[in-house]
């Protein structure tokens, strides 16, 4: 057996480096004792009525696009949504709620969907009358807006048009808001229902001298609300929003100075009605978005409009047609409208798991240039609580 | 068998079954004594979330289905199945918990004398002077 001497030096040295990594191997194993001991005491959390509260839900869906005029195909697996929340009660009128959204199979190593904080508030109950949210949420807006990412509240896989992430439609609905007060008032057995808030205006400012980057309230605010009525099963209102956006990198398209551009109102106007029985549902929605450009020869009105009607077959199985339009006029850009009529149905497994079948037909107009288009989706998904 | 002893048959049949009357209870410590329709709809679809300005609010529901379930869904004026879907709303948007839910009457009997603020419901003839009773919902007949 070959035995080398080890000198003092080197016997020091090596007694020094075992008991190093032994310290540190001790220190990895306190930091997974600690952690899971954290882990156990959150998991114990949960269960308690006083505890944060852990959930969500995520919809995987396999989609079929076709292009009918080019004849051009896709399928796609997709990991629409994931939502995770945490909710906890502080106390009798104060409650916080965290709620974080994953998009399109997201995946930041292949930069595939995207992750954001989609609310973030603290909720104040007075009474019914009167409550508010204070932190980053989502407003109040026709029938909709509030529960537009909440898909096991949804029967859609593809939501209507303005309400749908995959489009990209930013302008028809308000997006954030950052104060919310309210309520509702009971009038026997109706109740009058109101919302106000207050938000951004979607001004990015990207100069770093002037102030801090990022969103850029100095000029105006977003302000809306939405007033409505609900009588038994019939829920019917009115919503309008109203801030001022940055035009000015539309200053070449239109021929103006950007300066004309600057401060552009945009007023949304919208109504809703819906009816949601033992069997029936019925959703629908009108919004009316227009801006204040220099040009009162031109109409730059946009409208957007859905209606569904949904049936229960039984406890299980739903039904639904919907039919979306969709006008928007911003000559000299361009000029566009479609039409989406679509069919849907779910299939309740349980009270966690729903599967969604839906196909649509997407009929677009186009007018600068001009072209005709008309395309075809269909999709399945499977929608699952957590 | 003859007409007329059909007729007996379903007669003496129906008697029988008599019909179900539901009680709608909660903890003996809640400050209200009764309830109306409007209040146990509001109370049971959690727009109410407190009892007072203190005492919070535990709507206890039946897991599976009963007489007492039927009976008392009947009378709200909707199915179990949209109430858990009023219940699933509320609680995705940041406003409400999903209730207790029990298997069975006498564990709903037991859960609602026992937890502070709870609300539930159970067949009258079960009703013990260990809870409140808020209200008696009218008698509707059996399902055969």
């Amino acid at each position: 057996m070959n035995h080398t001497p080890q000198t003092p030096l080197k016997g020091g040295i090596e007694q020094g480096r075992k008991r190093k990594a032994a310290t540190f191997f001790l220190r990895i194993r306190l930091a997974v004792a600690i952690f899971f001991m954290l882990c156990c005491r959150h998991a114990a959390a949960q269960t308690e009525p006083g505890g944060v509260k852990i959930f969500g839900y995520f919809q995987a869906a396999l989609g079929h696009q076709k292009d009918v005029d080019l004849e051009r195909e896709l399928n796609s697996f997709t990991l629409q949504q994931l939502n995770l929340f945490l909710q906890k009660d502080l106390g009798t009128s104060w409650s916080a709620f965290i709620n974080f959204e994953l998009v399109n199979s997201y995946s930041s190593q292949r930069n595939w969907g995207g992750f954001s904080l989609e609310e973030a508030w603290v909720n104040y109950r007075y009474s019914n009358q009167f409550k508010l949210k204070l932190g980053l949420l989502t407003p109040a807006f026709n029938n909709l807006n509030e529960i537009k990412t909440k898909t096991p509240l949804l029967p859609y896989i593809i939501r209507p048009y303005v309400y749908e992430s995959s489009f990209g439609e930013t302008d028809f609905v308000p997006g954030r808001a950052f104060v919310q007060a309210y309520g509702f008032i009971p009038k026997r057995a109706a109740k009058l229902e109101y919302a106000f808030y207050i938000g951004n205006s979607p001004n990015v400012n990207t100069d770093g001298r002037r102030t801090i980057t990022g969103v850029d309230t100095s000029r105006t605010f977003l302000f809306g609300g939405r007033i409505g009525m609900r009588y038994g099963n019939f829920k019917a209102g009115i919503s309008a929003t109203r801030d001022k956006l940055d035009a000015q990198a539309l200053s070449d398209a239109f021929g103006v100075a950007p300066e004309k551009l600057k401060n552009i109102a945009r007023l949304r106007r919208g109504a809703d009605l819906s009816f949601s029985g033992a069997k029936w549902l019925l959703e629908s929605e009108y919004i009316h978005l227009s801006h204040s450009f220099p040009f009162p020869q031109e109409d730059f009105d946009q409208r957007f409009f859905y209606a569904t009607l949904g049936y229960s077959f039984s406890e299980r199985v739903f039904g639904y047609a919907s039919y979306w339009y969709a006008y928007a006029n911003v000559l000299p850009i361009a000029e566009e409208s479609f039409q989406v009529p679509t069919l849907g149905a779910t299939y309740k497994i349980n009270d966690m798991v729903v599967c969604k079948i839906q196909t649509a037909n997407v009929y677009v107009d186009e007018t600068k240039p001009k072209r005709d288009a008309t395309y075809n989706y269909t999709y399945f998904a499977i929608s699952v609580r957590f | 068998m003859n007409t007329l002893t059909k007729a007996v048959l379903a007669l003496a049949f129906s008697a029988a079954s008599a019909f179900a009357q539901v009680a709608v209870i909660a903890h003996k410590d809640v400050p209200l004594d009764t309830l109306n329709k409007t209040q146990l709809t509001d109370f049971y679809s959690c727009e109410m979330k407190l009892w007072d300005k203190s005492m919070p609010l535990l709507v206890v529901d039946l897991k599976l289905q009963s007489e007492a379930k039927d009976a008392f869904y009947k009378f709200l004026g909707m199915t179990a199945s949209r109430m858990k879907s009023i219940w699933l709303k509320k609680l995705l948007m940041g406003e409400g918990v999903e209730p207790l839910v029990v298997r069975s009457e006498e564990e709903m009997l037991k859960k609602v004398a026992t937890t502070f603020g709870a609300l539930g419901f159970i067949s009258s003839s079960k009703v013990t002077d260990e809870v409140k009773t808020l209200l008696l919902l009218a008698p509707t007949e059996k399902q055969p």
